[in-house]
């Protein structure tokens, strides 16, 4: 992540570095106005003096203690407990809270951390939203290669073994159709990226206004060439989305028919994914698990037959399967 | 064991699946606010930089050590991110801006399969 930012910090740099230098200014002068008035008059300042830690935002907070229960996911209760694997609080191992034949998988987190007011700050805290969602999507997959799951979403938290009963019970009825849809299947991924300059290529090759403005932009100069280079520019621009829309739309119906269910995702962004090229899918397919290497093929295929665009398709999987939950959302972030 | 895409896992293990209410609960004004930085992580950064949000940029820690500045800006640096977090206690004391500071996180690529 912070590869792709670093070419934005060297441009915004200088910016950055003012933008201090005349904070610190500031805060020097006032740092000054306060002495000075000190000298003076001893407590006249109306501000508080610069040495005093500020107050914390919060002073209600107080440390809650003791313990909760971190809920992963709900599986039969016939089925085992993953294992070597940890849990999102090192010291604490996995256990089944069991009821109404199911159960969930949970381990207890200090309070002190994961209790609502320091939840509710570590969850803006990049680091520790990471380092926690990676230690629950391993207990996750963990529990998965052994099992069929209903995956809960990060941060469901409960005070006792009881409330995570009254929640079994309460929700039986969801979650064992859950696990009755998803038994035998399982949710992989399929990132679609192609090169943008292919794409454009290709785009521009198989479009005929942008061969006639080009034919067109030839015989001009002077002003008409400036408003047809721009209209150029446009129609290219809309010819590669496209273009690319179209090859999204062929790559997603074909593994769709290939799957049990299907649901296309928004494009990840590439500062941030790191991927190459332009994303033009990112699709998660709920496929019978022993029609998963017939995907693989599939997959195969599809990059072989769109290589000329530059195309590249990443399988990812298999996931806890979150996208095809009854009843959850499906719709995407966007 | 390969590493997992981090955006990969957030898009599903904050955004989906079954609705069950824990116990504890999350203040949804901070949910959304979650929400809104992990959408910038998965999805347009320039449709956010549009709508004036730009919360990453100001994020030291997200910044990394892959620019070239020079060794003496370091001090500014540091004054400056002290700075910030000044303004983000009195922020947050006003119940203006969004108070959070994110960290840097890795960012791995999961093994293709395909």
């Amino acid at each position: 992540m912070a590869d792709g930012l670093a070419p934005w910090a060297r441009k915004r740099g200088p910016e950055l570095l003012a933008r201090a230098e005349a904070e610190a200014v500031a805060v020097l002068r006032d740092a000054l106005i306060d002495a000075a008035l000190a000298e003076r008059g001893g407590g006249v300042s109306t501000r508080p003096p610069l040495r005093q830690a500020a107050p914390e935002a919060a002073p209600e907070r107080d440390v809650p203690s003791g313990e909760g229960l971190w809920a992963y996911c709900v599986l039969r209760a016939g089925e085992p407990l993953p294992d070597d694997v940890q849990g999102v609080h090192r010291a604490s191992a996995l256990e089944r809270v069991k009821a109404g034949g199911l159960a969930a998988v949970v381990s207890r987190v200090p309070l002190a951390e994961f209790g609502a007011v320091p939840l509710r700050e570590n969850l803006n805290d990049l680091a520790w939203l990471e380092r926690v969602a990676r230690a629950h999507e391993a207990v996750l997959d963990r529990a998965l290669a052994r099992s069929t799951i209903v995956p809960l979403r990060l941060c469901t938290i409960y005070e006792s073994e009881q409330s995570v009963r009254e929640m079994l019970e309460r929700e039986r009825e969801s979650l064992t159709r859950a696990l009755d849809a998803l038994a035998g299947h399982q949710e992989w991924g399929v990132k679609l990226t192609a090169d943008g300059d292919r794409l454009a290529e290709e785009a521009r090759s198989r479009n005929q206004d942008v061969a006639v403005l080009e034919d067109e932009l030839g015989s001009r100069t002077g002003g008409g060439a400036y408003m047809l280079r721009r209209r150029l520019e446009r129609q290219v621009r809309e010819a590669v989305d496209a273009l690319g829309a179209d090859l999204a739309d062929q790559v997603h119906a074909e593994l769709q028919d290939w799957s049990s269910d299907a649901v296309a995702l928004p494009p990840q962004n590439p500062e941030l994914s790191r991927h190459e090229g332009t994303m033009l899918l990112n699709g998660a397919y709920l496929v019978e698990t022993d029609r998963v290497d017939g995907l693989r093929r599939l997959v195969a295929e599809l990059e072989e037959r769109h290589r000329a665009l530059g195309a590249s398709i990443e399988l990812t999987g298999p996931w806890p399967p979150y996208n095809f939950l009854p009843g959850g959302r499906t719709a995407g972030l966007a | 064991m390969s590493q997992t895409n981090l955006a990969d896992i957030l898009e599903r293990v904050l955004d989906k699946g079954i609705v069950i209410a824990g116990d504890i609960q999350i203040n949804l004004l901070d949910v959304e606010l979650l929400t809104i930085k992990l959408r910038l992580l998965i999805a347009s950064v320039d449709r956010a930089r549009e709508m004036g949000i730009n919360w990453w940029e100001t994020d030291a820690t997200l910044q990394g050590a892959g620019s070239d500045r020079e060794l003496d800006s370091g001090q500014l640096e540091r004054e400056n991110r002290e700075l910030r977090e000044r303004l983000e206690r009195l922020e947050r004391q006003l119940g203006v801006g969004d108070g959070g500071s994110g960290e840097s996180s890795r960012q791995g690529t999961r093994a293709s399969d395909g």
